[in-house]
């Protein structure tokens, strides 16, 4: 039986620094464990499946099917095979440092106080996991007063060969100074359907001072794997981090934000959509901390439930007694397909200034019969006034992604 | 000259939830005819037209609905819509998030496959709905916006109007097309349903109050009470019902 932890030799194990923090991240993990319910930040999300699996580590491997895939606008495309970097096959742009992680770690250890030692808590167990085995994964560096126009397509492409493959990926982007930048993350499969794989990445994403970052995410992984991510982002002042996530693949999934904003003025959109049937649990969790003045932050998520599975949202606002005139505000609103489908939600806010205006409201609906027979007596089909309903449900939050053509891209998977 | 049925139901019985509505309805419809139904209010009259469009919630306890000679009630909504049934609503449905052009391209195409004609592509489409709309009057913003929403009671009608005269049906059903029009509203409505009477496409036009059959000339008017036709006769019939009130027929039967 060989679990999630295991004794592998990885790259760099000789400096001091990364055996540290990989031993530390190991006795995180190996303290708590998979979480169960009882662990309230995973009280909804069933994760037992993890427990009843042998799992291999996910190394470099020869002849993968390595499809290109295909992409309605123009972007600098990043190769992950299994979650390995796969520099031969991507296409660099000029003028942005894209770094294997170690590589860094290793050769430059100026950046190494950026990978954050608050990931090996407890409360992020599978981040302590990801550090465990930290190694694989990229660095991005965006130098200050650049602005890339071509987004940076991040294509994670699993083809797990009928091995339970443990993918860890860590990432490190930074936006400096007056710089912005559009990144788009991809996650699909190919290969045998029934596949067992767990993806657990961590993005930590740095936004300095005036420096804007946009980023999408589409999650379509085999419908037996986990994905679970972590993105950890730090906002400086004036900078604005704006995001969006599609869910719709995987047994279980979770996409975690949490977003600092630190200094004045650092601004935060968090949006999302999940789509989902069968037995799958998809997790959305927000946690944004208002830490500094005039800062604002903007969730709105939705999901679309069908059979048997169930949709989590965990959204948390926090307002510290500093962060005056800040505004921040959450919505989330599901369509249940099924009598059997389930959401689970869970606000929370924490206010602890004065000053401040902060929302948050959850819904949940099934589509209106009026509706679809309104369609229907005009001859279309009733899966296809379905169809129409639910994408029309989800317009507004796609909505919110500024770039049209990634907004289409996602309109497309959102069915 | 004989004429062909195109609506044939026969001694049709339904409930709503235990509730007799209609009880015992008889009404022959044939190709190129228009005929009004004229009744009280709580007559059954959208009841018989949501039965005939095939909405859920309605119980036909006997007799039968015949059209194109095909039993009509072993149909689904759409397949019935694809038939050539069309139902110009009373309060027709607000779908926010679906564009009207969204919309009624999904209806024409799943329309024109069934009669085995290519679908339109979206150009041949916003030109075809375009001179449409402007026959009727329609601001062409119209079909940008989402279905109905936020449409003013005159707007829903003329979208409802286009939508027949896009769709082509063979047999209209207008269910109180008047309600909520001014009178400029109301020509406008009945000058683009009067410019789809053809020989061959048959209406049933469903009205509480005479004045829509001055500008809508019907062939037939029956006189529709608790849940049956209890008189039928000419245009004249209409203007009797207006001068004796629905209670002279309720009596007479």
């Amino acid at each position: 039986m060989t679990g999630l932890l295991q004794h592998i030799s990885l790259p760099g194990d000789e400096i001091p620094w990364l055996h540290e923090i990989r031993t530390n991240g190991k006795n995180v993990f190996a303290s708590v464990g998979i979480p169960t319910a009882k662990n309230e930040a995973w009280k909804y999300t069933r994760l037992r499946e993890l427990n009843a699996d042998d799992f291999v580590i996910s190394l470099p491997q020869q002849n993968l099917s390595a499809p290109q895939a295909e992409l309605p606008f123009d972007a600098y495309k990043i190769y992950f095979e299994n979650g390995i970097f796969n520099p031969a096959m991507s296409e660099l742009p000029q003028g942005i440092e894209i770094l294997p992680l170690i590589e860094v770690i290793m050769f430059h250890p100026q950046y190494r106080q950026l990978i954050n030692t608050q990931l090996i808590e407890k409360r992020f167990p599978f981040s302590a996991l990801n550090v465990a085995y930290l190694n694989e994964g990229i660095f991005i560096h965006i130098d200050s007063r650049v602005e890339i126009k071509k987004p940076l397509a991040l294509i994670y492409h699993t083809d797990t060969r009928g091995q339970n493959l443990l993918c860890n990926i860590h990432n490190l982007i930074v936006v400096e100074e007056a710089s912005s930048a559009k990144i788009v993350e991809f996650h699909y499969y190919n290969g045998e359907v029934k596949s067992r794989y767990l993806a657990n990445i961590v993005n930590e994403i740095y936004i300095r001072r005036n420096a804007k970052l946009c980023h999408y995410k589409i999650q379509n992984e085999a419908f037996k794997a986990h994905h679970l991510a972590l993105n950890y982002v730090d906002v400086a002042e004036n900078g604005s981090y704006n995001s969006f996530c599609l869910q719709k693949g995987a047994d279980v999934s979770r996409n975690e934000t949490r977003v600092l904003l630190k200094e004045p003025k650092a601004s935060a959109e968090v949006n999302g959509a999940y789509i989902m049937n069968g037995w799958a649990t998809i997790d959305t969790t927000t946690d944004i901390e208002h830490l500094s003045s005039c800062t604002t932050s903007h969730q709105l998520i939705k999901g679309v439930v069908g059979g048997d599975a169930k949709g989590v949202f965990q959204g948390k606002i926090h307002i510290a007694p500093e962060a005056i005139q800040t505004e921040g505000t959450q919505l989330h609103k599901a369509l249940l397909l099924t009598d059997t489908a389930e959401v689970d939600v869970k606000p929370e806010l924490e206010i602890f200034a004065d000053d401040v205006k902060c929302s948050h409201g959850a819904a949940s609906g099934e589509l209106d019969e009026e509706q679809l027979f309104y369609m229907r007596s005009r001859g279309i089909s009733e899966e296809d006034a379905r169809q129409l309903l639910i994408a029309a449900y989800l317009d507004d939050a796609i909505s919110k992604i500024e770039d049209e053509k990634i907004a289409a891209w996602i309109k497309l998977w959102a069915k | 000259m004989t004429k062909t049925p195109l609506l044939e139901i026969e001694d049709l019985c339904a409930r709503v939830c235990d509730k007799e509505i209609i009880k015992g309805f008889n009404l022959t419809i044939n190709e190129g005819e228009v005929h009004a139904l004229m009744g009280p209010n709580g007559a059954g009259k959208s009841t018989l037209s949501n039965i005939l469009c095939g909405k859920s919630g309605y119980e036909v306890t006997s007799g039968s609905i015949r059209f194109k000679g095909q039993d009509l009630l072993a149909m689904s909504p759409e397949e019935r819509a694809r038939e050539g049934i069309f139902l110009c609503m009373q309060y027709p449905v607000e779908i926010p998030g679906v564009p009207v052009t969204t919309f009624l391209k999904h209806a024409v195409n799943a329309i024109r496959k069934h009669r085995g004609e290519p679908e339109l592509d979206t150009m041949e489409f916003v030109k075809m709905v375009r001179e449409e709309g402007k026959k009727l009057g329609l601001d062409a913003d119209m079909i940008k916006r989402a279905v109905n929403v936020g449409f003013s009671g005159g707007e829903k009608k003329r979208l409802e109007t286009l939508q027949m005269a896009v769709l082509k049906p063979d047999f209209a059903i207008l269910d109180e097309a008047d309600s909520g029009l001014d009178i400029d509203a109301l020509k406008v409505v009945s000058e683009g349903v009067n410019a789809l009477r053809n020989g061959k496409r048959a209406m049933l036009v469903i009205t509480h109050y005479q004045r829509l059959l001055n500008y809508i000339i019907p062939d037939f008017v029956h006189v529709y009470a608790d849940g049956r036709i209890v008189k039928s006769g000419d245009k004249n019939l209409a203007l009797e019902l207006e001068e004796k009130g629905y209670a002279g027929f309720v009596r007479e039967k």
